[in-house]
């Protein structure tokens, strides 16, 4: 029983009677309490995980209808509320809080029988790109423990690439899936906006995140985009994805395709020179599976990061505004405390990541600066979509590195503040934008993992995958040292 | 000149559900915290839900109040830090790109002055604070949140209002205007709310907040211009401030705390995507909008020839120019408009008696058609109306029952008139002498008869039978 | 151009947001630096720009029908006395 299988063989093997969901998951439990304790990816893990495995296999016994997953084991990070169980969002201010329902994308995983396995380690309220800024200490890259994993989804991106499950929900900012994707060697997809239901994230940016998967495969991924896109009636910003099959020809090619790279996001000089090295590597095998590859300029990318950081501060400011500990939060007595000095007290429990957003989030939309800080961010955003429309008119498909640096190791980056935000500097186009963008694992060197990151038009997942699906064939990466 | 402008909130209680969630609209019957859900109590991952009828209603209050009204709406988020807030922002409206709230520059007409509506946004009401038994010692606040996230509708004026008066008379018109649009019951506790603002001459603007009524309204606005023009006899300088409404002392008393430069961040709600209302849906909606006030009005006093002063009544109250509408028959149109406005309104003066009545139209025009033929008279037609609202049966089954019908046959008539001078002795001496002592004995004559008797017969033959 | 946002504004901003601010000087340091980076945004040429939003029509709006939550939420929360939430008392 090979626990680095993908989604798709797994169920397979299931149907095929190779073995039973309760060995596999057993398999899977054994496995995280080896390895988690050195990577911490999981803050916790489901207790009940045998049980509903032992239930799923007694429906396949018996032979009544089975969800599409056949009780596979999936994480899921910890921004996204299951009923009856902690969300904490790797804060201590949401230490004790247990959610009084489930997210939409969970409901639907469940129905199709998957087990979620546990919640995986994050970011402080999803920002941060490292995993480093987790209350509860920082998710170790499987690859290097000494490196880190990536974020804000860097304990889902471990959990997939240790081998621990077999894929995860993750939740994506300004890369915060690709980015763990891209660092841990897994593939991580970050959907249209709207595609995926928000219901039951906790909010950080709500104009530009999305939920999305993290999976060992580029099919894996189109299975379970499968399962978890479409219109919520609990989210007025879903849109309608006519249900569409995002697995039905996927290894149709890239042939013919026009492909553009980015040039401001593959400038020699913001890339380290292995990440520059893999990404002419990549250039060259699209256009080996021929593929029309020419760069192409977005002139307003170098803006991307100062527009991202305000207008994701101040929607942040006020998402997380609810967080004063007075209806849920964690443990810590009202009485005897006036009103500002109590909530002011039990926010400064943030950590000081979140604490700098907060306050950026005060500031930039304030009366005397939106219009030098905000105003202008919204109209950066808007004439980058502009850009990017004009694009897509003549390009199929903008590829290029999914960051612009190698893993790097714990306290590198977290000094300067402005080195750290540009971390970012290549995946934050596809969420101020909202078209759809994947991270392809391409290559590891000197022991550390490299993605390519592959950006389509809004709505065209189904391509996107199918562009992935083409450029993973063509790699072969050896088996995390884990 | 002073300037009087006003900032009323009105909750849109005919909804079935709240703005933003399925819970119920209407929250007064429920136990504390049981009309809550985790959209209204902005439980993380929660995500508000705009509801359809509410931009429809509150579109109506633009259309009467002849604002215009945008082709896409919007929504923001207002930032700040309230125990009554449970996401510590309110969803409400701005025009901060073009003008995207429900309603903006329309005008309503109070003692023939313009009034000016400067804007009308649709946004959510917070919870409520429990002040009860709160006291210097308490040591917290109880939170009650089953109003989080009622609907409301902000309607600004400008400050065209030059006297209290007219601001009371404002706010009567406006209370029935939505009463008949059939969007909010104003007289619900709570469901309209009114800030003020006050300047007089050459003074600054001065908030006039916390009031409890439409009563108190008028009370603080002729009180703050009072104060002000005090002010300025003495040349103190008005200060530009919010002033809270004592309701114990009866003035208005500088409230300068959080309110003064508050900071509220404003920014687009995002979850909410900019709705679309396109101008066929705004000709429908124009279209079933209910008959106005005024409107209804002309059409009693020109088609029906009521007094109209009795068709100002009748067409201000939805609930009985509804109940004469279905009673209305051509030719007793008067009477029954009358006997709406002396009779029925007195009997029926609470939501309570309305709401239990089993009165219909046609037990009305019935009534009036009995009256008129003579068949029952004006006194017992009174009894009967008791009775139709407690049971809603038939007229002639109830004339029936109470042995109601008219008598007015002179042989009943005869013997009970002799019997009542018999009786009535030394009324029947002082009668000889003062004739006005006639209607006394008609009196007990129809308390003998428990109002059924003919007055007219009755006053006819007693005459007679005193030789007057 | 460094624009000049001073120690007293973040402290200020800080007390909006309603957040004690213990290790004042880190964190408004990097604030400072942070905010200094945005002064790109000053370049991007962008003043003729309107903005961009998602949007959507009058029919696709939730029906306004009453459905009541079927479960109770009360005890979910963190702190209540009787039917109450408790909060700390108001100046």
């Amino acid at each position: 029983m090979d626990l680095g299988i993908s989604a798709l063989n797994y169920v397979s093997s299931i149907k095929n009677g190779e073995f039973t969901v309760e060995e596999f998951t057993s398999k899977s439990l054994e496995r995280i309490s080896q390895v988690d304790e050195k990577l911490h990816a999981f803050l916790r893990v489901n207790d009940l995980a045998i049980k509903n495995a032992r239930e799923i296999d007694t429906k396949i016994k018996s032979n009544q209808n089975v969800g599409k997953c056949y009780g596979m084991p999936i994480s899921v990070k910890d921004n996204m509320c299951i009923e009856g169980s902690k969300t904490t969002c790797a804060s201590k201010v949401l230490e004790n809080f247990i959610a009084p329902y489930t997210s939409t994308v969970i409901s639907k995983l469940n129905s199709e029988d998957a087990i979620i396995i546990g919640k995986t380690n994050m970011d402080e309220f999803a920002m941060g790109l490292s995993t480093e800024y987790s209350a509860y200490g920082p998710s170790r890259n499987p690859w290097n423990i000494d490196y880190v994993p990536g974020g804000s989804s860097g304990g889902s991106g471990v959990s997939v690439s240790a081998n621990e499950c077999i894929a995860s929900l993750g939740s994506d900012t300004g890369g915060s899936i690709r980015n763990p994707a891209s660092f841990c060697s897994v593939v991580g997809l970050k959907p249209t906006y709207g595609l995926v239901s928000r219901y039951g994230l906790v909010s950080y940016a709500n104009s530009i995140e999305q939920i999305g998967p993290m999976t060992k495969t580029v099919e894996d991924s189109a299975f379970l985009l499968n399962i978890i896109s479409g219109i919520d009636s609990n989210d007025n910003t879903t849109i309608d994805n006519k249900n569409q099959d995002y697995l039905r020809d996927i290894d149709i090619g890239v042939s013919g395709k026009k492909i553009g790279i980015v040039t401001e996001m593959t400038n020699s000089e913001g890339l380290s020179a292995e990440v520059a090295n893999a990404t002419n590597d990549a250039v060259k095998t699209f256009e080996k599976l021929g593929a029309n590859c020419e760069h192409v300029s977005l002139q307003m990318v170098p803006y991307t990061v100062a527009a991202y950081y305000t207008i994701t501060s101040t929607e942040a400011g006020s998402n997380l505004a609810r967080y004063d500990n007075i209806r849920y939060g964690y443990e810590f007595d009202s009485s005897g405390f006036e009103f500002n000095s109590y909530i002011s007290q039990a926010r400064s429990k943030f950590g000081p990541e979140v604490i700098r957003r907060m306050i950026l989030g005060g500031f930039v939309p304030s009366a005397g600066h939106a219009g030098k800080y905000f105003l202008k961010a919204l109209k950066v955003k808007s004439k980058l979509i502009a850009e990017i429309n004009h694009v897509f008119e003549k390009f199929d498909f903008l590829i290029s590195p999914t960051v612009p640096i190698q893993p790097f190791k714990f306290g590198e980056k977290i000094q300067d503040p402005v080195s750290f935000m540009m971390i970012d500097f290549n995946t934050v186009t596809a969420n101020l934008t909202g078209i759809p963008a994947i991270s392809v694992p391409y290559k590891i060197t000197n022991g550390l993992p490299i993605g390519i990151q592959i950006m389509a038009n809004h709505l065209e997942e189904h391509s996107l995958l199918q562009t992935a699906y083409a450029l993973e064939k063509t790699v072969d990466l050896p088996e995390v040292p884990v | 000149m002073t300037k009087i402008g006003l900032e009323i909130h009105c909750q849109l209680t005919k909804l079935e559900s709240k703005l933003f969630c399925p819970c119920k609209a209407d929250y007064r019957e429920f136990e504390p915290n049981t009309n809550i859900c985790p959209v209204c109590m902005g439980i993380p991952g929660s995500l508000p839900l705009l509801n359809k009828n509410a931009v429809e209603k509150a579109t109506l209050i633009a259309m009467a109040l002849d604002c215009k009204t945008p082709n896409k709406i919007a929504f923001f988020r207002k930032n700040y830090f309230y125990p009554d807030l449970p996401k510590n922002f309110q969803i409400t409206q701005l025009n901060a790109y073009g003008n995207t709230s429900i309603g903006w520059e329309g005008k309503i007409s109070v003692e023939n002055k313009e009034i000016k509506i400067r804007r009308i946004q649709l946004e959510e009401d917070p919870g409520r604070l429990i002040y009860e038994g709160v006291t210097e010692k308490t040591k917290l606040t109880l939170v009650d949140y089953n109003r989080a996230g009622t609907p409301l509708v902000e309607i600004v004026t400008e400050p065209d209002f030059e006297t209290p008066h007219q601001v009371r008379e404002f706010l009567n018109i406006l209370s029935d205007l939505l009463e008949n649009l059939n969007v909010s019951d104003p007289g619900l506790e709570g469901a309209m709310r009114a800030d003020a603002n006050v300047s007089i001459e050459g003074g600054s603007k001065v908030e006039i907040k916390n009031i409890g009524s439409f009563h108190d309204l008028e009370k603080a606005v002729h009180f703050e211009i009072t104060r002000q023009q005090s002010l300025a006899e003495r040349k103190i300088e008005i200060i530009q401030e919010t002033r809270h409404w004592d309701d114990g002392r009866k003035i208005t008393v500088s409230a300068r705390t959080k309110e003064e430069e508050a900071e509220y961040r404003y920014h687009l709600e995002a979850d909410i995507p900019w709705v679309r209302i396109d101008d066929n849906t705004k000709n429908q909606l124009q279209l079933h909008m209910p008959e106005s006030i005024s409107s209804k009005k002309e059409r009693y006093v020109s088609k029906y020839g009521i007094t109209s002063q009795v068709a100002d009544i009748l067409s201000s109250d939805r609930y009985f120019s509804e109940l004469f509408e279905k009673a209305n028959n051509e030719t007793n149109a008067k009477d029954i408009a009358n006997m709406i406005t002396t009779d029925i309104m007195g009997l029926l003066d609470t939501r309570e008696k309305r709401e239990m009545s089993k009165l219909e139209g046609d037990h009305i025009s019935d009534l009036v058609e009995y009256i008129k033929s003579n068949k029952i008279t004006r006194a017992s037609a009174k009894l009967a109306l008791d009775e139709v609202i407690k049971n809603g049966k038939q007229l002639s089954e109830i004339i029936e029952d109470l042995d109601l019908g008219h008598v007015s046959d002179e042989a009943t008539l005869s013997d009970i008139i002799t019997e009542v001078l018999d009786e009535e002795v030394k009324a029947v001496e002082d009668a000889k002498q003062n004739p006005d002592i006639v209607n006394f004995l008609v009196g007990k004559v129809m308390q003998k008869t428990h109002g059924k008797a003919d007055p007219e017969l009755t006053l006819t033959l007693l005459k007679k039978n005193l030789g007057l | 151009m460094k624009s000049l946002v001073t120690e007293e504004e973040i402290s200020n901003v800080a007390k909006l947001m309603k957040i004690d601010l213990e290790d004042h000087t880190a964190h408004i340091k990097r604030v400072q630096k942070m905010l200094e980076y945005f002064d790109i945004l000053d370049n991007a040429n962008v003043e003729s720009e309107e903005i961009t939003v998602q949007e959507t029509d009058l029919d696709k709006l939730r029906d306004d029908k009453h459905n009541p939550y079927d479960k109770n939420l009360l005890k979910f929360l963190k702190s209540y006395q009787g039917k109450y939430v408790k909060a700390p008392k108001l100046n």
